[in-house]
């Protein structure tokens, strides 16, 4: 779940998106080519404000110039859902859209909203998305859909001040993450974690890369379809190894109580502006956040990969996914330009732009944050997996006050009690699958 | 504002006849007026279809919006999530049984009861206790504003009242004022026993559990947790303590981390400072003090001419007692009284005034009669005031309620995201199914539920214009 | 509730909704000794009232100060320590707004639906009321009688069918669909409130026009709207206010396009921590309008919202 374009704020993440790309590279669209879609008008939505909606628009016309079409950006405000339902019904859809969940491209999938991908974009997508991604966009193995922007979801974010000042490094397994950094972090007087109980859909990223990392891949696919029950012992030993972290009130800042009650971005800022914790997990995105509660990104604000539970450190991400909505000449062709690596490497180079294109190559990114980042995606290779929560009814993993948000955040209240809280959270997927 | 208003009073401001400038309330005592027969038309009065024309658009906008709707809602509630399934009553059952419009239906019923007698006892308060004031009517402006203003701005304005840390939120900060002034926080909350030192706990504060004795090895105290910027600006690094003499006991109670890392567990490191000012007691076998004293600004400390024996060194509690924190507003437990405070912030100006107007109706010689009588104040309040004032009281406490059932803004606005599962109601409910997950089968169900409950409402209220009209 | 309860100040003698107690005091006679205590009484009730003011005031009074700091300065400390450090005080977040698109579009947004919607309001409401006070035509009582009960109808009614209705005929996200659908739902109060204000109308008045050959569109125009001027102020301004600071429909109908500032606002709030620059001075500014109306015409909104108690 990606939460940050909020509505109001575009001018606050694009100024940090901007901090991100360490230059700006101008978009290397091929040279024009005869413009075979002369006078052709196209319509993309998307979430993106700001500079993220800039950055998307110059990859967009390199399309123009390579073809001649016209193509528009209409912003969907956050909720992309509740924009696009009504275009859908009114028969007057975008020709092409980026949905933020797999979930959604399911059910538009299922209403007979969305065109397979053909041509170009099925040859695109063949060419340049291994296994995994390419399946991600898929129903009823129909290709729908390319995950055209993504968000890593595997980095914890911390203060390296605060680790210097305590002597630890930065872990590498959960195990050292809880038993020596956050408690040495602890003896030195620094909270070691801010949490963001108060936005569901963080707790739910924790738990998937809990989960990920321990119980495997296979698993996660099988607990993702619901095919394995959430009383699956996996599932309650996720939980116990999460309550090392969550039982213990006082690595938390503001004790239990703060921790439910704290949303997404103030731990960034309990983090980075107040200083009151060593360190907040959550994706990519937070360097917004953390750039403006006043750390510098690469320097005063860093990251280190998820630490391994099991025997491999996770990988979950998030993103958002690229489907045609109508059969309009110039769809195709723009889905297979949008999924090529020429153009996401035109994005990379734009900064704030994570592809999950294996032919993008690393030193396409303009800044080593976003490179390294980039790197654990290629080296998971067929491990990585997608945001479990985006995945689930939506009902189940993406609504507030419901499903694994309320169970996950009852939980951080009280950890007592894994086993029950796995049957909380299995009777709320019966109701929700 | 409110939605869906209620009716106005049968007499309309115009029964007092004022001018137009000053139209005067509609005085809740007040009975239709006498006289001018409404409606009466009469032989000169225009035909039928040009009533027709004059109402056509109302009648239009009436059959859209509110008597398709009712009937959409009826028969969509019969249908499951994606209206292809004829479901029958199953909706209706769910909605009892389905766990989070179960505890929708628990909060509703909270409210229903309290807030409502709540509002009105408080708007009963205001209106006799402004009748003793000379600024009554700042008062009434002031307890009135919120009325003006959205219930989102309401909701916004109790957010930040309601903040769980004392450092940002109103009303955590008023009561950590006086609870500190009562029991004051001490000067390392933060601090814990360095694990495998033999530091435990102790009601509060810490003790050695290994005991001493004069003349015997000193009593190391190693503490951790505390961040060297919290340190008291006379800390300084922390001394061995000295070898003891007879009859005497030392130690030093220090901050045992080497800012950066480094330095040996459980020893006095170069780098690590004292805990200055720390409450140091003797406790003998038989769980007396024998002596008591502070430490040093080095963490030092020392008990001379103590007895021989075996001592227990305790740190006092009141330098670690933990500042407190406040009472978690928006937690579970509290939200919905939280929420309701808020309410009453809104309505009780609406109670007041209602109230107030009613209170001045009452005719001056009926308290009188009952003053000469030999009556007490408080007799003639219960007696005569709120006998008379029972049928603005119940049109006050009716309005209430139906507001009440139909809450939405405030908890949707209040409740934080982790709580919004324990603030549900109806509304919210409602909203969240049919929009949220797409259910409008079950959200119309939850429509025609609301509608129901409202019904008896709707009967008070025709009942009573019908009274008041023949 | 003291024993001497409204020995000091006899209620007000009028029925002004926010009475004048001036001019009260000592129209009771009184012994001295209760003169006394009274006075004593009258020094605690000041003071509780003052307390009860406070609380009234103290919270709105937070929202506008914390609309004037800075996010760090909201995120690190209370309102209330501005009194210590008042030079903290910034304009920077009502600048920020002022430059921000989208809230200044969600301003508009929010005009734009109020104003068609309270004027369709009344003009429908208008013609319904005299049609129901002074036309006569078969059936007219137990129409009435229906636009009672529709009174205290919820709006969650109405939500999904209107909802699936828009979207059939196009409008759902649109300003339009939001306008009527307040129109549609103020309608029952609005009818109920004039009719009876015009039915109090003196008929020697109505039949005088119509004697004259009056036409009813005139009559409506010359005798009924003018006389029926405070009815209508008051309904308009309740309108004005109940539309203009709507969350519900605007969340279910208005699109992220038209949304008006309650629904944007709204958004913030899932990170009301992080958002409260935006949220504190957004607040204050959807509060201005709303509370200079409430401050120039008191009278008349008291009397709308007194009117809206089921009576």
């Amino acid at each position: 779940m990606t939460e940050h374009a909020w509505r109001l704020r575009g001018a606050a993440v694009a100024a940090a998106g901007a901090l991100l790309a360490a230059g700006c590279a101008p978009g290397g669209g091929g040279a024009p080519n005869g413009g075979d879609l002369q006078g052709v008008q196209l319509k993309v939505a998307a979430k993106w404000t700001g500079v993220e909606q800039d950055n998307f628009v110059e990859v967009l016309s390199g399309f123009e110039e390579q073809t001649g079409a016209t193509v528009e950006y209409e912003p969907t405000g956050e909720d992309t859902g509740a924009y696009l339902g009504p275009k859908i019904e009114a028969g007057e859809p975008p020709d092409v859209a980026l949905l933020p969940q797999p979930g959604l491209l399911e059910e538009y999938a299922a209403q007979d909203a969305l065109v397979p991908l053909s041509g170009d974009a099925a040859a695109a997508l063949e060419e340049n998305y291994t296994g995994y991604w390419s399946d991600l966009g898929s129903v009823d193995g129909e290709a729908y859909g390319i995950l055209l922007k993504a968000a890593h979801k595997s980095i914890i974010w911390y203060r390296p001040e605060a680790f210097d000042a305590a002597g630890v490094q930065p872990p590498k397994t959960w195990d050292d993450m809880v038993g020596t950094t956050a408690s040495t972090l602890s003896d030195a007087g620094e909270t070691p974690f801010a949490m963001c109980g108060a936005s569901g859909w963080t707790l739910t990223d924790w738990f998937e890369n809990v989960y990920l990392s321990q119980a495997g891949p296979e698993k996660y696919d099988r607990l993702t379809a619901h095919e394995i029950p959430w009383t699956d012992p996996s599932v309650v030993d996720a939980l116990e190894t999460m309550a090392e972290v969550w039982g213990e009130g006082d690595y938390m800042a503001g004790g239990t109580d703060g921790a439910v009650q704290t949303d997404f971005p103030t731990c960034v800022t309990q983090v980075y502006g107040q200083q009151e914790a060593a360190m907040v997990y959550e994706a990519d995105f937070v360097a917004a956040s953390a750039a403006e509660a006043g750390a510098t990104v690469g320097e005063t604000a860093q990251a280190f990969p998820f630490p391994a539970v099991g025997d491999a450190a996770p990988v979950v991400v998030g993103g958002d996914i690229a489907v045609a909505m109508s059969e309009n000449e110039g769809t195709q062709e723009l889905l297979a330009y949008l999924a090529s690596a020429e153009a996401q490497t035109t994005w990379a180079g734009l900064g704030g732009y994570l592809s999950a294109n294996s032919q993008v190559q690393p030193d396409a990114y303009a800044d080593d944050f976003t490179r390294q980042l980039s790197q654990t995606v290629l080296d998971a290779g067929e491990d990585v997996r997608y945001d479990m929560s985006d995945q689930v009814p939506s009902q189940f993993g993406a609504t507030e006050g419901r499903g694994m948000w309320a169970v996950l955040q009852d939980f951080l209240r009280d950890p007592g009690d894994p086993e029950a809280t796995a049957q909380d959270l299995e009777d709320a997927a019966q109701e929700a699958y | 504002m409110a939605h869906t208003p209620q009716p106005p009073d049968a007499g309309g401001g115009a029964t007092t006849e004022h001018g137009p400038a000053d139209p005067g309330p509609p005085g809740p005592g007040e009975n239709a007026p006498e006289g001018h027969e409404p409606g009466r038309a009469g032989a000169l009065g225009p035909p039928s279809w040009m009533a027709l024309a004059f109402l056509l658009p109302a009648l239009l906008f009436l059959g859209a919006y509110m008597l398709y709707p009712i009937g959409f809602s009826v028969y969509r509630s019969l249908w499951d999530a994606p209206g292809t399934t004829f479901v029958g009553l199953d909706n209706y059952v769910r909605m009892f049984t389905n766990p989070p419009t179960f505890v929708a239906l628990r909060n509703n019923v909270v409210w229903v009861v309290v807030a409502p007698v709540v509002v009105t006892v408080a708007g009963l308060v205001f209106a006799v206790l402004t009748e003793r004031i000379r600024w009554a009517t700042a008062f009434k402006l002031v307890v009135f504003m919120p009325m003006a203003v959205s219930f989102l701005a309401s909701g916004v304005i109790f957010r930040l009242v309601y903040e769980q840390d004392p450092e940002r939120g109103l009303a955590n900060a008023v009561i950590t004022t006086v609870q500190d002034t009562v029991a004051p926080a001490g000067d390392f909350p933060d601090a814990s026993p360095r694990e495998g030192s033999g530091v435990e706990p102790a009601d509060g504060g810490y003790r050695l559990a290994a005991q001493v004795s004069p003349g015997g090895e000193p009593a190391l105290v190693p503490l951790v947790g505390i961040a060297a910027d919290d340190l008291p600006a006379s800390a300084e690094p922390a001394a061995e303590p000295g070898a003891a003499a007879d009859g005497a006991v030392t130690g030093t109670v220090w901050l045992d981390f080497t800012p950066g890392g480094g330095g040996a567990e459980g020893a006095v490191d170069p780098e690590e400072r004292g805990l200055p000012g720390v409450g140091v007691r003797l406790v003998d076998d038989g769980g007396a003090t024998a002596a008591t004293t502070e430490t040093a600004d080095d963490g030092t400390f020392s008990f001379e001419g103590v007895a021989d024996g075996a001592y227990t060194v305790e740190l006092d509690p009141r330098d670690f007692t933990e500042p407190y924190g406040g009472v978690t507003w928006l937690g579970p437990t509290l939200v919905t009284p939280a929420i309701i405070g808020a309410y009453l912030w809104v309505w009780a100006g609406f109670a007041m005034v209602l109230i107030a107007a009613g209170l001045s109706a009452i005719p001056r010689d009926a308290l009188e009669a009952a003053r000469v009588d030999g009556a007490t104040e408080w007799q003639v309040f219960r007696r005569v005031t709120v006998p008379l004032l029972s049928p603005v009281l119940m049109v006050v406490f009716v309005t209430l309620m139906i507001y009440v059932l139909k809450i939405f803004d405030l908890v949707f606005v209040i409740a934080p995201g982790s709580v919004q599962a324990d603030a549900n109601v109806l509304a919210v409910e409602m909203w969240r199914v049919a929009f949220g997950a797409n259910d409008q089968g079950m959200g119309s169900a939850l429509a025609v539920f609301l509608l129901v409950l409202v019904v008896p409402a709707m009967v008070f209220q025709i009942r009573r214009f019908r009274r008041e009209n023949s | 509730m003291s024993d001497d309860a409204a020995t000091t100040a006899p209620p007000g003698a009028g029925p002004d909704p926010l009475p004048d107690p001036d001019g009260a005091e000592g129209a009771l006679r009184r012994s001295a000794a209760a003169r006394a205590a009274a006075r004593l009484g009258s020094g605690a009730v000041q003071l509780l009232l003052v307390l009860i003011a406070l609380f009234w005031l103290v919270p709105t009074l937070g929202l506008f100060v914390s609309s004037l700091r800075a996010p760090a300065d909201n995120a690190s400390s209370g309102w209330w320590t501005v009194l210590a450090r008042p030079a903290e005080l910034t304009l920077e977040n009502y600048a920020g707004l002022l430059d921000n698109p989208a809230f200044v579009g969600s301003f508009w947004n929010t005009v734009l639906i109020t104003v068609p919607a309270t004027l369709l309001i009344v003009v429908i409401a208008s013609l319904a009321g005299y049609a129901f006070a002074w036309m006569e035509f078969p059936g007219r009582d137990w129409l009435f009688l229906g636009v009672v009960g529709l009174l205290v109808v919820p709006i969650q009614v109405a939500l999904v069918p209107i909802a699936q209705l828009y979207g059939g005929a196009g409008i759902y996200g649109s300003i339009a669909g939001v306008v009527l659908f307040h129109v549609g739902f103020g309608l029952p109060f609005a009818i109920f409130l004039l009719r009876n204000f015009f039915a109090a109308i003196p008929r020697d008045l109505l039949e005088a026009a119509r004697m004259d050959g009056g036409r009813e569109l005139t009559i409506f125009r010359r005798v009924i709207l003018p006389l029926g001027g405070p009815a209508i102020a008051s309904l308009t301004i309740f309108q004005f206010l109940w539309v203009w600071n709507d969350l519900l429909v605007a969340l279910v109908f208005a699109d992220a396009a038209n949304q008006p500032m309650t629904k944007a606002l709204q958004a913030e709030m899932r990170q009301f921590g992080a958002n409260i620059d935006v949220i504190s001075s957004g607040a204050f500014i959807s509060m201005v309008v709303p509370l200079v109306v409430f401050f120039a015409f008191q009278r008349y909104f008291v009397q709308g919202v007194m009117a809206g108690a089921v009576k």
